[in-house]
């Protein structure tokens, strides 16, 4: 019972620590949360600002006209500063100037010069591509020698042919997106908020006067161990108890609310069982409080920077994700982007999700043969 | 008695772990971090191929021009895909096992495709072949009206659709392309620099601790001792900025010539930077530990949560600086964090220095603040009992 109260008593002193990391889960989970669907194909919209210096009939009728069918126009940017810092924000992704005499010149077969600016991306290429096809288009039909509204009209009955595309996917596997994000962010909040505390407890029970102090006391190592054991599942436990509760609240209960969730939660609970075995390990490696902040940050924000929590996985360069396979983060954030992706929960499905879930419970099996040889190595050279 | 007080303060610097832990090591561990995580957002503009596939039916095949315009893009170093040609059950199972993007197949005379979801390269896949189809589309309009124009003459089709086809092919627009293109993610790594000179802000007030008699043991003997208080202050805190301009010039370094983060040729005007926004960081340390009156974690823990604050409205966790911009302008141009950003941002993106210099100036006026609330502070400190 002794023991018990100093570990919560330690738990409480660090509830500030606790709580910023939860609201930095709340905080940026919910900013990296949006959903689309994938059972109809929508080609992203860019953002484009026209300045026009021709007289809106004939190509350039057709051109704007064009332009804002298929993307977004701005026209709130009138001071140049303010354009430069929303074409490097991306709020824009291309600036066109349509010059003066553009539609007569191009309908002459001229090739009158338009100014484009653009930002970087993928956002900024779509925005190119739409300009240059639009031109490219009226250019070839400017040979034929028509008037300025009958190449508008041909150019705009060419470009309105859209492709067909069929998506064959008919479960809406991205409705799970938001719920992945949350999941895969709360990789750095679990990590931060499970080692931080169960380490610095820890680190205080293995000072050497309070060691001592307990070496004489009347409770047994082995059982005083075994009860900060139980007590740091206890609180593992809670956290991911509180994690999941904020997960129905952020996520929302439709999408938590079924099987997809079920793993979800399963997953991160064997990933809480995890951290606290790296808690574990760490505490029996270092020394003193000081470092366990230290320790704790290069640890939580390395694995989540490497393993996809912040940046996507898809967006990590191939070196990074194959040295992430090295760490416990990765098969937790591949699975949370496995269980998004499961259309039936057939065998072939759930598979690589458990196998990602074995190999997660392997890490903690190694950690704590780890942590025992090391803490055993070190009671002998005491 | 001045350079005895900086060297002392200098060694205990240096001797404290965690502090050297926090404003050396950390910036550098994290912008290896950005660097590894970022690196593929770096490079937008290197494209890589990806796998489709083509029915490879007899209406494919009857569909020449699109099928030549297809391979055409399938083929060379710069090709767009990596095109396999298979039947429809192949392909089928193919998607079904995320080996292709997805599949282009002819029906009724119209290119089709067919894709498992939403995502860059199926937007990538259905421009190509809505381009194409556009394109075949005018080659059959520019090849009609110039046989129908020919009505009553003897007209050679195949000429025609030959120079239908090079008409299409050579009509290059003139598009002039005035981009200054800089990466969005160079943000996160000017916020970095801004968050490492405010890391300055805790070693400045750590210094200032020891000098505090309400704080510390030494500042109570510090308080008696009959050197003047100036000197001791003045010293501890030229002690701590040295050693911060030393770690936030050798982070940008670092960043420049060993991750190659772009911020323009000036180097000078780089590191004047960097010792000005080190500097006000060093003022508000002072400021913040005089005027709390309480103790030293509750005080690092303040300074820290002024400083993550103005990370986040600065852009480094992910929401845009230019959103803050846009919904509290003020906050960044109070805060030192995004001034030191917008400074770096102005001195790569902007050809004029007004505003780089505006954000210089600004941080000078900060800084002088702080450092005349902070003498306010420390004069005529007496003590009754402590």
């Amino acid at each position: 019972m002794t023991v018990s109260k100093a570990f919560w008593k330690i738990v409480l002193k660090n509830i500030g620590t606790i709580i910023t990391y939860t609201i930095i889960l709340i905080v940026f989970g919910s900013l990296n949360m949006s959903s689309d669907s994938t059972t109809q194909f929508e080609a992203d919209k860019p953002s484009i600002v026209i300045f026009n210096h021709d007289e809106e009939r004939g190509i350039t009728k057709g051109f704007i006209k064009y332009l804002s069918e298929n993307a977004e126009i701005k026209d709130e940017y009138e001071d140049d500063d303010k354009l430069k810092d929303a074409l490097f924000y991306e709020n824009v992704v291309a600036v066109v100037d349509i010059p003066k005499d553009f539609s007569q010149e191009l309908a002459l077969n001229k090739n009158p010069e338009l100014k484009l600016r653009s930002s970087s991306g993928y956002a900024a290429e779509v925005a190119k591509v739409l300009v240059r096809q639009y031109m490219s288009t009226a250019k070839s039909y400017a040979s034929l020698n028509l008037s300025e509204d009958d190449l508008a009209k041909k150019v705009e009955s060419t470009l309105s042919d859209s492709t067909e595309i069929e998506i064959k996917s008919k479960v809406d596997t991205s409705k799970y997106s938001r719920a992945t994000r949350y999941f895969s962010f709360a990789n750095y909040s679990i990590l931060a908020c499970v080692i931080t505390v169960i380490c610095l407890i820890m680190s205080s029970f293995n000072r050497v006067e309070i060691r001592k102090r307990n070496l004489v006391g009347s409770i047994e190592l082995k059982r005083m161990n075994g009860i900060l054991l139980r007590n740091s599942c206890l609180y593992s436990a809670m956290m991911w108890i509180v994690y999941v509760v904020l997960g129905f609240i952020v996520v929302g209960l439709n999408e938590m609310w079924s099987i997809h969730g079920l793993l979800y939660a399963v997953n991160s609970l064997i990933f809480c069982v995890c951290a606290t075995t790296i808690a574990y390990l760490i505490s029996s490696i270092v020394k003193g409080i000081g470092a366990v902040n230290g320790i704790m940050n290069v640890i939580a924000l390395g694995s989540s920077f490497l393993c996809g929590a912040f940046v996507p996985a898809e967006y990590l360069p191939d070196s990074v994700l194959t040295f992430a396979h090295i760490l416990p983060s990765f098969y937790f954030i591949d699975t949370n982007n496995k269980i998004m992706a499961i259309e039936d929960y057939g065998s072939s499905s759930l598979l690589p999700i458990f196998i990602n879930m074995a190999v997660i419970v392997g890490f903690c099996i190694v950690f704590i043969i780890a942590s025992n040889i090391i803490t055993h190595k070190k009671e002998r050279l005491a | 008695m001045f350079w005895h007080s900086f060297k002392y303060a200098f060694k205990t610097l240096i001797k404290n772990r965690a502090l050297v832990f926090w404003t050396l090591a950390f910036p550098f561990i994290l912008a290896i971090l950005f660097n590894l995580a970022f690196s593929r957002l770096h490079d937008y503009d290197v494209f890589e191929a990806f796998d489709v596939a083509v029915i490879d039916d007899a209406e494919y095949k009857k569909a020449e021009i699109f099928s030549e315009a297809f391979k055409s893009l399938s083929e060379g170093d710069e090709r767009l895909f990596n095109t396999q040609y298979i039947d429809k059950d192949e392909a089928e199972k193919k998607l079904d096992a995320d080996e292709i993007v997805g599949y282009v197949y002819v029906e009724g005379g119209d290119a089709k495709v067919k894709i498992r979801q939403n995502g860059t390269n199926q937007t990538i896949l259905a421009l190509a072949v809505e381009q194409i189809s556009q394109g075949v589309k005018i080659v059959n309009d520019v090849a009609m009206t110039q046989i129908a124009r020919s009505a009553g003459q003897k007209v050679d089709v195949e000429k025609i659709y030959r120079d239908a086809v090079a008409t299409v092919t050579d009509a290059e627009p003139n598009i002039k392309d005035d981009s200054r293109v800089m990466n969005i993610v160079s943000i996160e790594f000017y916020t970095l620099i801004a968050m490492a000179c405010m890391q300055g802000a805790m070693m400045s007030a750590e210094l200032m601790n020891r000098c505090l008699p309400n704080i510390s043991n030494r500042g109570k003997r510090v308080a008696i001792a009959p050197t003047r208080k100036g000197v001791i202050v003045l010293s501890n805190l030229l002690a701590g900025y040295v050693m911060l301009v030393f770690s936030v010039c050798a982070l940008i370094a670092f960043m420049r010539f060993v991750l190659g983060v772009e911020f323009g040729d000036n180097m000078g005007l780089i590191m004047l930077l960097a010792a000005v926004g080190s500097l006000t960081a060093t003022m508000m340390g002072m400021f913040l530990s005089i005027v709390l009156k309480t103790n030293e974690s509750a005080k690092n823990v303040i300074i820290l949560i002024v400083t993550m604050a103005g990370c986040l409205f600065a852009g480094m966790f992910g929401v845009t600086k230019g959103f803050f911009d846009n919904v509290a302008p003020v906050v960044n141009k109070i805060s030192p964090v995004g001034q030191i950003t917008d400074g770096y941002y102005a001195l790569f993106y902007y050809d004029d220095m007004a505003r780089f210099t505006t954000d210089i100036v600004s941080l000078l006026i900060v800084a002088g603040v702080f450092l005349a609330l902070s003498i306010r502070g420390l004069r005529r400190q007496r003590y009754d009992s402590i």
